[in-house]
Formats: structure tokens, sequence, C-alpha cells
């Protein structure tokens, strides 16, 4: 049992929520209402199965083969080698059903069909087999015990010529499926919700399989599915060094600069520089080679870039190298889960060593759906047990004076480390400082310092220790050196 | 293998008589389908081979019992099949001597038995 052989199901990611696949002569319900991807499921299935020269049926009971293999060319599915058994109703069905009474349809249709099915199974030998849908035997069936009976010998017929099932059903509420529930080994729901499509799986007898509610998509690359992120099951080793931003009074500040594996929130009103500073230590990390990517959720990456090399910050240089990579996430675009996909791909298969989210409240308005702060927790702490050093932007409205408050989303709680921004007015000027509220793994300046944007990048002043009252936005010198402002 | 066992069968529907012959075939009869009272009473006219006769009731008004009492006579056992059968109908068809009443739709397994049954019997 422990070593049963694994059967990819041919779908992007729903082999990982399987571990590694179904397991080889069982059967699978495949269940959901109309239109959200069983079909689809079933033959992408039945295409893998033939890319690894198997065998592979698709028994039709509703739908004509012409118009399924055209369904699959519009998805980029390959149907080449995928047998057919178009067992779907002849337009010349419905004459014949009008015209006799002596048996019922059930009764007179379902011995051909079963005929029909053994012979093709017989000869075929198929190793993969999806059933489209198994609910039309319901219909086939003088009762219950019939159905139920029936549907346990097929399967069981099929299993004897060691073929893996897939079975779709169409659930409603007037013909439940629970029974089929019951007689599968396994149970993959689809659905199409107001925030997109899901899958789940259900039931997965002899293996372990990650639970949930995970985000997929149809398109014309067909189905896929997009694992929902469980940061523990993720980790890698990785040096708990320090990452430098290159700007000396900035690594003053945080003792060193910020370690691997860390959550930083850097928090202040608009204009501060919290963007520009996340890019300071992107532009540190592309001087060692390194890799960095921001998700830009609000800025176009033609205005980030502008701007930041006015600055000094060659962000058009460092795309060209590959050290940089700046997304710019369109609202309503991705789901979480898809978002997480795609940070995945750059974690794991471009060894990207920063993350910046440019900004939470953007991240928040562009994904559709769900928990936010939940799916924010669980991508930064994967992004964290990788090494990734993480940097979420997040802008609060106050922009001096009033209640200070770290953030308004409610995810200060998952920063390892706090750096914030404040406008402060001195003398009838406004300035900008920046400090440190929070570090984890190191000590760390108490004072705040002025934070300045110059051509050549930023540059920060002097600990503002003689300044009292810096968190009220309106702060008075002490000690005589200057009168208050 | 010797001669086959012919079963009589009344059916206004050409498709039921089409299918019942294919079910009886494969349980070894051979189906003799007339389709009207007239057709009924050709058939009868031969000296009786039938081991069982079916009637099924729908679309003929009251002469089919005259032809159900002449199968009586003739001592070919029949059913009577009918969309609905309450007591009533039960009675009528069974005191003509009706094997059985029967409403459609038949279960094939049920109606093949009955037929073996009666011509056994």
């Amino acid at each position: 049992m422990v070593d049963e052989r694994r059967v990819s199901t041919g779908v992007a990611g729903l082999d990982e929520i399987l571990r590694g696949g179904l397991l080889q002569g069982r059967s699978y319900l495949v269940r959901g209402g109309p239109g959200t991807g069983k079909t689809t499921l079933g033959l992408q299935y039945l295409a893998a199965g033939v890319a690894e020269g198997e065998k592979a049926l698709f028994i039709s009971l509703t739908e004509p083969t012409r118009s399924i293999k055209g369904n699959a060319r519009s998805m980029g599915i390959d149907l080449e080698g995928v047998e057919f058994l178009d067992l779907s109703p002849t337009p010349d069905f419905f004459v014949q059903v009008e015209s006799y009474d002596l048996f019922s349809p059930a009764e007179v249709e379902r011995q051909p069909m079963t005929e029909q099915i053994v012979n093709r199974v017989e000869e075929l030998q198929p190793d993969r087999v999806f059933v489209d849908s198994m609910s039309q035997f319901r219909y086939l069936a003088t009762d219950p015990f019939q159905y139920r009976k029936q549907v346990v010998s097929f399967l069981r017929f099929l299993a004897d010529h060691d073929a893996t099932v897939l079975f779709a059903s169409e659930a409603s509420r007037e013909a439940p499926d629970e029974d089929l529930q019951f007689l599968s080994d396994g149970v993959i729901e689809l659905e199409a919700g107001p925030n997109g499509r899901t899958l789940r799986v259900i039931k997965f007898r002899g293996s372990d399989y990650r639970g949930g509610i995970h985000s997929i998509s149809i398109s014309d690359q067909g189905l896929r599915v997009y694992p929902k992120l469980l940061p523990a099951e993720y980790g890698r080793r990785f040096e708990p060094e320090q990452v430098s931003s290159g700007v000396a009074e900035i690594d003053h500040l945080l003792h060193g600069g910020l370690e691997r594996g860390t959550i930083t929130i850097i928090t202040g009103p608009s204009g501060t520089g919290k963007t520009t500073l996340g890019l300071t230590f992107m532009q540190e990390a592309a001087r060692r080679g390194e890799r960095s990517v921001v998700y830009s959720f609000e800025e176009e990456v033609e205005v980030l870039r502008a701007r930041s090399e006015a600055i000094g910050i060659p962000v058009g240089g460092m795309l060209e190298q590959g050290t940089l990579s700046v997304v710019k996430i369109e609202p309503l675009e991705y789901t979480p889960d898809q978002f997480a996909q795609m940070v995945r791909t750059e974690v794991e298969q471009k060894g990207t060593r920063i993350v910046m989210l440019d900004s939470i409240t953007g991240y928040k308005l562009a994904l559709r759906g769900g928990d936010l702060v939940a799916h924010v927790h669980a991508l930064t702490k994967y992004m964290a047990n990788m090494g990734v050093t993480v940097l979420l932007v997040n802008e609060v409205e106050t922009i001096a004076g009033g209640e200070f408050r770290i953030t308004d989303v409610g995810i200060s709680y998952l920063g390892d480390n706090i750096i914030f921004f404040r406008y402060l007015e001195l003398r009838g000027q406004l300035l900008k400082a920046v400090g440190v509220l929070k570090k984890r793994f190191s000590d760390f300046e108490k004072a705040m310092r002025e934070f300045t944007i110059t051509e050549h990048g930023i540059e920060i002043g002097a600990p503002l220790t003689n300044l009292r009252g810096i968190l009220t936005g309106v702060p008075y010198w002490v000690g005589g050196q200057d009168e208050e402002g | 293998m010797g001669e086959r066992p012919v079963v009589l069968a009344l059916d206004q529907n050409r498709r039921n008589l089409e299918l019942l012959a294919q079910f009886l075939d494969r349980e070894g009869y051979e189906l003799r389908g007339v389709s009207d009272l007239e057709e009924l009473d050709r058939a009868l006219e031969q000296p009786c081979q039938f081991s069982v006769a079916l009637l099924d009731l729908t679309g003929f008004d009251e002469r089919v019992w005259e032809r159900a009492e002449r199968l009586h006579e003739e001592g070919v056992p029949f059913l009577l099949i009918s969309r609905r059968v309450g007591a009533k109908g039960l009675q009528e068809g069974l005191t003509r001597g009706a094997g059985g009443v029967l409403q459609k739709p038949l279960r094939i397994q049920e109606l093949l038995i009955l037929i073996r049954s009666l011509s056994e019997g």
C-alpha cells in the first residue's frame, strides 16, 4: 500500500495537492455544477496518459465526440491518441422514446449501452478512463439500489481491467450525488463562485492530500490549479546574514541591515520614500548579483523606473541585467492563490532574494476575494521560510500629527521589523524623518533621523536626538540648540 | 433445437412489438406481433400454435374483450397490459381468464418470468 504507483492528473498544481497524483487502479469522482471544468479536467487527464504512452478512453454519455474535440482544441488540449466511446443520445433517440411505452427507456437503453462499454474496454484495455458523466446512469436505473449496484459493479469492472478512472457527476438538489462520493476512492470538487473558480479535494483514500480550497483558472492553456500556500510546508537552509541597504546611515539605524528570512513593514504617509527605501536595498542586492522583485499594485513600471533613475537608482539597468523585475499587477487580474504561485516561481525557480509588495493596500484592492490578511500572512511567511527578505510597503492616511498608527490593515503583527516614516513640521517647513520601531533579531537605533531624497539617492541626517514630540508631528527642540518650531 | 415457442402479441405500437421481439428472441421465443384486431383474428384462424398471448389494451375499445374470451376458450394463456391498472381493471381481466394484468412500463425480467411460467404451465 505504501508504494502504490501514482498517476499524473495532467493538471498543473493538482498533482501537488494529491501528493504526486492519483493512485493507480482506483476510481475518482469529479463533481461540480455546470461549467466548473469537470470535462476539461478529464480531458487533460486522458491527454497526460497518452503523452506517457498509456491508453486512454473517454466514455461520453452526454456530449457528442465532435463537440468534445472542438472544446478541447479551443483550450489547447491535444486529444491525439485518446479513444472515444460516444454513447450520447442521437437525434432519433427523441423520436424513439416517443414511440414506445411498453418498457421504460431505462430498461431498453441500458443493455446496449453496457454491452458497448464492456466490448470497448475489453478490446482497448485502457489505462485511464474518464466517464462523463456517471449521473446519466442514474436515469437508466429503475431505483436507487439498482443504480448504486450498477455503479459499483461498473467501477469494479474497470478496476479489474487495471484502469484508473475519473468520473464526473453533476450534483443538484433534485439529484444529489452523495452515493457516488461514498463509492469512489476520492472526490475532487470544482466550483465557480463569485470569488473565482476553486478546487477542493474532499476525500483521497490511501493517501495524504492538501486540504483547503485552491483557486483554479480555465483558459486557452486549459485548467490549472494554484495550490493554497501553506508556509509550514516550505523551507530551506539559508545563512541568517544581514542584507545591507548600501546606505551607511540606514544600516546604522538597523544595526547592520535587514536579516534574510524576515518580514519588514515599511510604513508611512504618501510620498515619504517608502518605495525608494525598498529599491535601495534592491540596488545593493543587485551589486552582489542577487535578484529582487517588486510587485507594484499602483505604480506603472515606467513611472517607477523614471522616477528611480532620477534619484540615482538604475532600475533600467537592473531590469536589463535581470537582477530586478518589476511586475505591475492589474486590479482583479489574479486570485491570491494565483498570485502566490507567481511569487513561488520567482523564489523557487529564479532564486529571488528580496521581494517587495508595493503596497499592502494595493494588494488588498487588486486581489479578489477571501481573507486577505490570512493570504498576506501565508505568502510572507512562506517567503520568510525560503530565506527571502520581504518588504511590505504600507501607506498610512495620516500626513502629520494625529494618532500614530503602524498600519491601517491589521498586519503589523506580521512584521519582524518595522521601519516608519513621519512628516515633521519644523520652523514652518515640512521635513521627513525615518525611524525603526521594532527589530526582532538585533538591537536598533532608537532615535529618528531626517530623511531626504536627492538626485544621488537617499540621504540620512544625524539622529534627531534633541527633538521631542516627533510622533505628534509637531516636535520641538530641546537642549538649547534651537527654538521651538 | 426444436421448434421455438411462439408468443402472440397485440400492440397498436409497432416499436413496442419490435422491442418485445428483441427481448423474446434473446430468451428463445418467437414473436408473432399484430397491431389491430383484424390481424389478430386472422392469426387466430390458423390452427393454434401460440404458447402465450400478450394483449396491450392501449388504444383498443371493448371489442378486445371478445378476443380475450376467444383466447381463453382456445386454451391460450394470456396477459393483459394496460397503462393504468386499478382494482376494477384487474377484476375484469381475471374474470375473462387473464393470467395477470400488468401495468406499463413493464419490467423485462418480470415479464419473461411470467411468460415462461404461463407457457410451461
